[in-house]
């Protein structure tokens, strides 16, 4: 165990003020015994690090797939004072929203007779790796659309229905996206890359509900035992990324600027109500957008595919939700007694509003907004609620996948993709990707087991479980 | 001048070495190339970079950001840079192949380039660089 951290509940512990100097407030991770071997004291360092930024409420957090990162860890969570505070792209990521979301279908895993051609005939749908291109070819003003409206967008241009819109987080659309402040480079990338996959961690995933544990939430959400269903995994693509980039070296300005003084670059920040906090909010919401209309594109996508090949509609098919992983927003939370606007960061976390929450749709009201935790590839993923615990300790937030615990070089010399290919085959999981490597880079092994990292959310209370989902097969990017 | 992966466990962390700080910094974008797109070999392409910082972190930082955009809109895989290092600005050629869906499909994708751990030193007369890539 790491000299200076301390256990304070089952699966709580905390990292005090002074473990870094000049941290504001205490740290605070959520971990069981099982996962605190996988703790990289990097993680810990990170962790403690966010706790030094100006205007930190309550706590620096970490869900229990946290790892080591850059700037905040993954898995980190922090709310910082709508007065005091700041913002910061290391809080967030590269890959803004970079989320998730589920799909039901009528279908039971029974039917699907022709694996192999469904994920084949979903591989050459959805463009999948480094360089592959949109078959749509965005207009400059339609790409506006997609920074200012994000799923809405989507919807009026022939790509689903007015009901998926209400089925994501903050309905697709953050409302204070200003695209002024996203770069022509940033255009330049967005631009032929919407409804692509990307590469990496990304994913989209036919799978089987294999267990429920929550019948009357389950049902609520359309789902039964048997059922497939798709998950989609992926991010603001090359827009994002370089949104990041472009404010990065804005922000790094503001810090000296305005006299912040910080353990890590990567963590270049400026007070919300300030000329550059303000363009990067706007730049990062409207990265937001772009990731919310792509998913819905490549969702739209995925319903052409089970259409054709299993003569169902559409509306056969509604969206389960949709969470982004990768985002600052503002949001309203009780702190000791009294409710205050925060700037929530979330980096690798989701959020987990309880029942009767704000932006929660109608008809999940009295369950907590859907959470969705993807596995890895091979493993388990899961659908949770919010919790009103979430909302007491974590600021409405819970983990957002399993966490790696083996790097990629590692993995490369101790495993070959054709033989992870295999075994996943011989499990009855298909899996294709554009090169053997991608297979590699996310074989199960290399990852936490899904199972404990959800176990200890669900135990410490910050989201329920619902149901369990497992592979029948996977397109990587 | 060469480079090897580190150890970690998220993304991709690079060691960098050269004589020079321009080969260290053309080192870096062949390093930055191998790894989004599994090989980068020399070719007849050309782009101009030239980017503006206040250290040489930021100026090495700030190359590779920009070398990653402009691989990825102008579809060429850069294999070396021919560069001139000033104070507070890097300018020249990154030289490469046009990108290949069938030959340039072997890496992953980088997000980003991380400040986090970034550090460039000098030991035994060798210009060392160690990157975080966010892939």
């Amino acid at each position: 165990m790491l000299a200076g951290i301390k256990k304070v509940g089952p699966f709580e512990w905390e990292v005090p003020q002074g473990f870094v100097p000049n941290m504001r407030v205490p740290g605070r991770f959520f971990l069981s015994d099982a996962l605190m071997e996988t703790l990289e004291e990097g993680a810990v360092q990170q962790l403690a690090n966010v706790a030094t930024m100006p205007g930190i409420v309550k706590n620096s957090l970490a869900m229990p797939d946290i790892h080591w990162g850059y700037g905040f860890p993954i898995g980190g969570v922090a709310a910082f004072d709508r007065e005091e505070g700041v913002i910061s792209p290391g809080g967030v990521g590269f890959d803004i929203n970079c989320g998730v979301r589920l799909l039901s279908t009528p279908l039971r895993a029974e039917e699907i007779t022709n694996r192999r051609e469904l994920i084949e005939r979903l591989f050459h749908a959805v463009p999948t790796g480094v360089g592959a291109k949109s078959s749509i070819r965005l207009s400059s003003k339609e790409l506006e659309g997609m920074l200012l409206k994000g799923s809405a967008w989507a919807v009026e241009n022939g790509y689903g229905n007015a009901k998926d819109i209400i089925r994501c987080e903050e309905q697709g659309q953050m409302k204070s996206a200003d695209p002024s402040a996203v770069s022509d480079k940033a255009r330049q990338r967005g631009m032929p890359q919407s409804g692509t996959l990307g590469s990496g961690n990304h994913f989209l995933e036919v799978q089987e509900v294999r267990e429920i544990y929550n019948a009357s939430a389950a049902e609520r959400m359309g789902l039964s035992t048997g059922q497939v269903c798709i998950m989609i995994h992926c991010g603001s693509r090359g827009l994002g990324h370089q949104v990041c980039t472009d404010h990065l070296k804005v922000l790094e300005g503001a810090t000296k600027r305005y006299k912040i003084s910080l353990p890590d670059r990567q963590l270049a920040c400026a007070p919300l109500d300030s000329p550059e906090g303000r363009a990067y909010f706007g730049a990062m919401a409207a990265a937001a957008n772009y990731a919310w209309a792509n998913r819905q594109v490549i969702m739209h996508m995925t319903r052409g595919v089970l259409s054709s090949l299993y003569g169902i509609g559409e509306d056969e098919m509604p969206l389960v939700y949709d969470v982004a992983h990768n985002v600052a927003k503002f949001e309203e939370h009780r702190v000791d007694g009294t409710l205050k606007q925060l700037c929530v960061h979330r980096k690798g976390a989701t959020r987990a509003f309880g029942p009767g929450s704000h932006d929660i749709p109608p008809e999940f009201a009295d369950i907590g907004q859907p959470v969705i935790i993807p596995g890895s590839m091979g493993t388990s993923s899961y659908l949770l609620n919010g919790t009103s615990r979430a909302m007491e300790r974590t600021f409405g937030s819970t983990c957002h996948g399993s966490g790696r615990v083996m790097s990629r070089s590692k993995a490369k010399k101790a495993l070959s993709g054709q033989e992870v290919k295999k075994a996943l085959e011989n499990e009855g999981i298909i899996v294709r990707a554009p090169s053997v490597g991608a297979i590699v880079d996310e074989a199960p092994e290399v990852y936490k087991p899904s199972g404990e990292v959800v176990r200890v959310v669900h135990e410490v209370g910050i989201s329920r479980l619902i149901a369990r989902l497992e592979p029948m097969g996977v397109i990587k990017g | 001048m060469s480079y090897v992966e580190l150890e970690h466990t998220a993304d991709v962390k690079l060691r960098v070495e050269a004589d020079t700080l321009e080969d260290l910094f053309s080192e870096a974008v062949r390093a930055l190339m191998v790894t989004m797109y599994g090989t980068a070999l020399p070719g007849a392409c050309t782009v101009r970079v030239e980017v503006h910082a206040g250290d040489l972190v930021g100026l090495v930082h700030d190359l590779l950001s920009e070398a990653l955009f402009l691989s990825e809109v102008n579809e060429v895989v850069f294999a070396s840079a021919c560069l001139t290092i000033e104070e507070g600005a890097v300018y020249g050629i990154l030289q490469g192949e046009p990108f290949d869906p069938a030959r340039h499909r072997g890496g992953s994708e980088v997000k980003g380039i991380t400040y986090s751990g970034m550090k460039i030193r000098k030991e035994d007369d060798k210009y060392i660089l160690d990157i975080i890539l966010d892939v």
